[in-house]
């Protein structure tokens, strides 16, 4: 088996990890750094639980991107987006609005929108419908997760428009 | 749910990557986006011993319009950033909605327009695990000798559900490739076969670089009917390209996608527009003409005849959109 | 204890839920997540066929694979069942494509799957059957000899004089329909892991909807003491129906950790996921109804005949479910339910998302609807005739001590317009209604439907509530903890739920059958109350008053009617551990439904729909829900809301879009690309009203919210479709290709 180290930016964290030429990022997120909120789903692109953001804040499938071709980069993941002083905004609004049912694609629901609000500030009803194809939910039917994330739109465009534009988490 | 072990180079530049693509035999194939590559590599339906990483590489980047007037579009450009570049929006509003129209946003943030072109064709009985297929003797595209689809086919049936394929045929588009043997243009119209296995004419160790698009004032559609929007193949698409006035067409090209083995050009319903022009009866006479365009097809993710009857209605339906708008409209 | 809104501090208002943060963050443990020192990787050997005579297995070369700890086939369990008298390893014939054989546990995955690949098996094909109709004929094979002509399990009951109600109706009207096999697709995929390692104790972490049912069934499966099988539940990622009974990988990963001696662990791979998953099967309906010339129904007969594929393991559990559904419904005179299992080579089927009954009321509600209009009655007026009301004792003896049905129908065509609407709407554009009931609980499908609690309350004033209650996304521990708050006084960050750990976590059948609000919320009000009242006893020595008169609301103990002579919560908690006696509180507390079969409350819900159908591509656009639910009190109104919207998603889903297709025994997509379950474009727009009348029986009056929304969902889309088109539609999915067909039958464009 080929091994190469990589050097990953996880979250603002510079990591040293070994990788077998095979391993994808989901692997090496949840078995070579011990990150766990990236899920492994149906590894085929077609449910969204390994949506991770890339350094561009767009959202990526982990389960379909190799390592290998990650080595120099960075990338965040649902463990990257609370801060010290509390939930993300759009973290915050899913708890408000009941957007979160059994979790297990929360995770990849979060980076999506997250992705969405950070690389296009307001989007209207047809570009969340888009970004949120790509991430499943089998519980809520998306309706509470749409509404949480016009929230966050709402909030987040609040807060940018701080007069003294301090940085928000 | 595992990929299987192959040797990974990145190519520092187009050269090394055709360089290692024709070194590498059988066995080598370029890593693009990996969106499609990667899962059929954890199927089991192909097993590359050298992956050239081609991602990101500057010759295969960016969207520009050269002397001649073509829009170049770079291979290795994202599908996220085709389909929303604003010069791809304004002249060729169907590359832009086909685009979009691939995978999810997710998707799309890490495939290319090559990937998309060169989609493998698809079909339930092969886009499975190696274990499923193992209940069932293998076929064409698993280097048996039938078709499950087509029980008496001599060629294999699985169906190209490529959505950036159809809009550019439609387009007329160009193809640029590069080689050990060096660079060469073709037509994207003869570039794909009606086979579900030899889909494409593409050699070996080739690799598109770009897409050329000719410098048309041309009013385009794409329309993708699938069961879900965003992140579905289609039940059949459909890229129409038309030029010249309502009264006096000069060209007229309908691309029906995901219904056949390759993009379907819908040769005499064209036509009909062409010789009558884009108004109702036209219109009406083209949609009735796709039946004996589309030929025979399979019943594959959807039954035959609701193919035949979508297609003729996404015809009717772009038409009458197209008639509406202005020409040399931006 | 029926007490008004303005009395109740924590009950009926939205909270968040309490593990939400910790979801939100991925700091949630699922399954998946678990690692183990020594941990192993499992893999199930299947069989390609459906059918087929095992000729030889041969392990040796997997075993010689290095990293391999262990292999077992039928030899190493021979006395392992699944259900009733299904080995868990086939050892003479196998019966379906996906059939286990046997089993590795290896080092990584990558060696696993290696390994199983090496196991070798060699076999027989046989002629095998694939439908119910080939099942059923006399020379068709039997694919189990106990079950001559197939059929698994059959089940018939009359209430009334059937035959002589039926002569005696003005108006008699027959249907049939048919729903597809399908799966639940949750979030998360089927994992195990199991620790067998200690001879002594099994330890086992799967995602559940029930922590008892599954220690049982792997400790009886496996010769053990339940005490001895410790089921520990972490996150369930989803359950749907689809979680609440055993499957083979739960016995599979045991005995291969006992070989290895190591913790195994098993997760499906994205086609295997189709394989086990053990949704609903193809479903055959025939309805027959006679009514009054008043539009009264006077009989109702159903036969059902369900494909429950090679083996019944748990399904004739529906057989029950889908008999008492009409009961639920409508006063009736007399009816007649015939239901029957049908053996054939498709997977074993269990029950999709809405128990069987969903399923059902597709078929039900377009019949209902066709009836009323085929003597010229509007559907809702058809409804409200003849639906149960408050008081009402039904055939089976069930008795309706709360029931919101007439409300919810009433206020949902109101809200939807639909006198404006029926009937006026342009072609390819329609309005749909669908009414339901759901029972709260299990009592008649089980012996017992009990619940039990605990709460211990430490000296600073908060609390740990042990429940045996999963929750697999429905809230059911935020809503304990609400109930719990409620009762003592606390706020539901005070308490912290334990659930779902059989060693630690007292009785619960589980969260299936929509008892967990009811039973188990029961359970809990039943425990703080001791609790309460062993505070109580302190407060009341403190502020000189009998305890019987003490209110516990916003933290604090007060006589009632005397708030200002309080006493704070956390002092009287602390008074009594502090005190001489150093009485520690622990409450106790359990429910079981007093009823000898069917359970004390149902609720009721109406649904409306409005569709527009695309003439050009065949599909359905739902514009528009109104959802009208009597869930008793809502506990947790987002919450209830959310509910709703998931179900009509489910319900809508099965409706238009779910539909597993299988060949020859196989699934044809087996992936959530292929199998269509629908995305957030099509979403409709939801509206929520929420009936409360307050039951009697429940916690603080609620009911279930569980499953009653899905049961309304289907048949108010599926009435909306045959609106829009104009024509019956007998079969789910309905399909963009059978729309196409109809309308080019009718189009000037048709074929």
């Amino acid at each position: 088996m080929d091994q190469h180290f990589i050097t990953l930016t996880v979250n603002g964290d510079s990591h040293r990890v070994p990788v077998a030429v095979q391993d994808t990022l989901v692997d090496v997120l949840r078995n070579k750094l011990g990150l766990m909120g990236t899920k492994r789903g149906c590894t085929s692109g077609s449910c969204g639980v390994c949506t991770i953001q890339g350094e561009d804040s767009r959202a990526v499938l982990s389960c379909l991107a190799l390592a290998i071709e990650w080595d120099g980069r960075s990338l965040t993941t649902i463990e990257g987006v609370a801060t010290p002083a509390g939930l993300h905004p759009v973290q915050q609004a899913f708890l408000e609005f009941g957007a979160v049912q059994c979790g297990a694609c929360t995770p990849g629901l979060i980076m999506t929108a997250k992705a969405l609000l950070e690389t296009n500030p307001s989007p209207d009803e047809a570009a969340i419908n888009e970004a949120l194809a790509g991430a499943i939910c089998r519980c809520t039917g998306h309706i509470k997760v749409k509404e949480a994330v016009r929230q966050a739109i709402r909030r987040m465009a609040a807060t940018t428009e701080d007069a003294d534009g301090a940085p928000q988490g | 749910m595992l990929l299987p072990a192959f040797r990974y180079l990145r190519a520092a530049d187009i050269g090394e990557a055709v360089a290692a693509l024709a070194a590498g035999g059988d066995g080598a194939q370029v890593l693009a986006g990996g969106t499609d590559l990667l899962i059929s590599m954890r199927q089991g339906l192909v097993a590359p011993v050298t992956l050239i990483g081609i991602r990101g590489l500057q010759e295969l980047d960016g969207i520009d319009t050269g002397a001649t007037g073509d829009l170049r579009v770079g291979a290795g450009v994202l599908l996220t950033d085709l389909a929303e570049h604003p010069v791809v929006l304004a002249r060729f509003p169907s590359l832009a909605q086909a685009a979009r129209s691939v995978g999810s946003r997710h998707v799309r943030n890490m495939a290319t327009l090559g990937g998309n072109l060169r989609l493998p064709t698809r079909c339930w009985y092969t886009n499975q695990s190696a274990d499923w297929r193992a209940s069932r003797a293998p076929c064409w595209k698993t280097d048996g000798g039938l078709c499950h689809v087509i029980k008496t086919s001599e060629t294999c049936r699985a169906i190209n559900s490529s959505d950036t394929a159809p809009a550019l045929l439609a387009l007329g588009a160009r193809l640029r490739l590069r080689s050990v043997r060096g660079e060469r243009e073709a037509p994207l119209a003869a570039f794909y076969n009606d086979d579900g296995v030899r889909h494409t004419n593409l050699a070996r160790d080739e690799i598109i670089t770009a897409v050329l698009v000719p410098p048309a004032r041309v009013r385009t559609l794409f329309v993708k009917a699938a069961a879900r929007t965003g992140l579905d193949y289609g039940y059949g698409t459909l890229a129409a390209a038309v030029t010249g006035a309502n009264k006096a067409i000069k060209s007229a090209r309908l691309v029906a996608g995901s219904v056949g083995s390759w993009p379907v050009t819908l040769e005499r319903a064209g036509q009909i527009i062409v010789e009558r022009g884009l108004n109702p009866a036209a219109i009406e006479a083209a949609g009735e003409a796709t039946r004996e365009d589309l030929g025979e097809v399979a019943n594959l993710f959807s039954p035959p005849g609701y193919k035949k009857r979508l297609v003729r209605g996404l015809v009717v339906q772009v038409l009458e959109q197209l008639r509406r708008i202005k020409p040399g409209t931006d | 204890m029926a007490r008004r809104k303005a009395e109740l501090d924590v009950v009926g208002r939205s909270q968040p839920r309490l593990d939400g943060p910790e979801k939100l963050a991925g700091r949630s443990v699922f399954t998946d997540d678990v690692v183990l020192p020594g941990m192993l990787h499992g893999r199930i050997v299947r069989s390609p066929l459906p059918r087929a005579r095992i000729l030889n297995i041969d392990t040796s070369a997997a075993l010689r694979l290095p990293g391999v700890k262990a292999v077992i086939t039928h030899a190493d369990a021979p006395k392992v069942y699944v259900g009733i008298e299904q080995p868990l390893f086939r050892k003479d014939i196998v019966n379906y494509v996906g059939d286990e054989v046997a089993a590795v546990a290896a080092m990584d995955e990558a060696t696993a799957i290696e390994a199983a690949r090496l196991i070798r098996v060699d076999y027989e094909p046989l002629p095998a059957v694939f439908t119910m109709t080939d099942a059923m004929k006399p020379d068709a094979v039997q694919i189990h000899a106990k079950a001559k002509g197939n059929i698994a399990w059959a089940q018939s009951r009359d209430h009334g004089d059937v035959d002589a109600t039926f002569a005696a109706s003005a108006h008699v009207r027959t249907d049939r329909y048919s729903t597809p096999a399908s799966h639940n697709c949750y979030a998360e995929f089927h994992s195990v892991v199991a620790d067998w390692s200690r001879p002594d104790k099994l330890s086992v972490w799967t995602p559940t909807q029930t922590a008892l049912l599954f220690q049982k069934a792997i400790a009886r499966a496996l010769g053990l003491t339940d005490g001895a099988v410790r089921l520990m539940t972490l996150h369930t990622g989803g359950g749907f129906t689809g979680r609440s009974a055993a499957r083979p990988h739960h016995f599979i990963a045991p005995l291969l950790s006992r070989k290895a001696g190591r913790p195994v662990k098993i997760r499906m791979t994205g086609d295997e996921e189709f394989i086990v998953c053990r949704a609903g099967g193809e479903v055959q309906y025939r309805f027959r109804t006679g009514i009054s010339s008043e539009g009264l129904i006077k009989a109702f007969e159903a036969d059902l005949t369900f494909d429950t594929g090679a083996y019944v393991e748990s399904q004739m559990i529906v057989l029950i479910l889908t008999a008492a559904y009409i009961h639920t419904l409508y006063k009736l005179e007399a009816t007649r339910y015939t239901g029957k299992l049908i053996h054939t080579n498709n997977i074993p089927y269990y029950f999709h998302h809405g128990g069987g009954i969903a399923q059902m009321a597709f078929g039900l509600g377009l019949h209902m609807d066709a009836l009323a209009r085929e003597v010229g009655m509007d559907p809702v007026d058809f409804h409200l005739r003849n639906a149960v009301t408050k008081g009402h004792t039904n055939m089976t003896g069930t008795f309706f001590g709360s029931c919101g049905l007439k409300e919810c129908i009433t206020k949902v065509t109101k809200k939807a317009g639909w006198k404006r609407k029926y009937g006026k709407l342009p072609p390819l554009k329609g309005i749909g209604l669908g009414i339901g009931a759901m029972a709260s609980g299990a009592k008649g499908v089980f012996k017992h439907d009990t619940s039990a609690a605990f709460i211990k309350v430490q000296d600073d004033g908060t609390m740990s509530l042990f429940i045996g209650l999963p929750d697999m996304g429905q809230s059911s521990h935020t809503a304990m903890a609400i109930i719990a708050a409620e009762v003592l006084g606390a706020q539901p960050t005070d308490i912290t739920v334990i659930a779902g750990d059989t060693d630690v976590t007292p009785l619960d059948v589980g969260a299936f059958t929509q008892r967990g609000t009811f039973n188990t919320g029961n359970a809990v009000k039943a425990a703080c109350l001791d609790a309460r009242q062993q505070i109580a006893v302190t407060a009341a020595g403190i502020l000189g008053v009998k305890p019987a008169r003490l209110e516990f609301r916003g933290g604090k103990i007060y006589p009632k009617g005397e708030p200002e002579k309080s006493l704070p919560f956390r002092k009287a908690v602390y008074d009594t551990l502090h005190s001489r006696e150093g009485r520690f509180v622990m409450g106790r507390g359990f429910y079981n439904s007093p009823k000898e079969t069917g359970t004390m409350a149902f609720s009721f819900g109406a649904q409306v729909a409005e569709v527009t159908v695309d003439p050009v591509t065949g599909m359905v656009t739902v514009d528009r829900v109104i959802a009208a639910h009597d869930v008793g009190r809502a506990i947790n109104p987002r919450i209830v809301e959310g509910q709703i919207d998931g179900q009509i998603f489910s319900g809508m889903s099965q409706v238009l879009y779910e539909e597993m297709l299988l060949e020859d025994g196989q699934v044809m997509n087996p992936s959530r690309l292929d199998y269509k379950l629908p995305r957030s474009h099509e979403m409709p727009a939801v509206e929520h009203i929420i009936v409360e009348t307050i039951d009697p029986f429940g916690p603080f009056g609620a009911k279930e919210v569980g499953e009653g929304p899905i049961v309304c969902t289907l048949p108010a889309i599926a009435n909306a479709v045959a609106n829009a088109l104009g024509v019956p539609i007998n079969d789910m999915p309905i399909t963009p290709w059978h729309i196409l067909r109809i309308l080019g039958r009718r189009g000037p464009a048709g074929d």
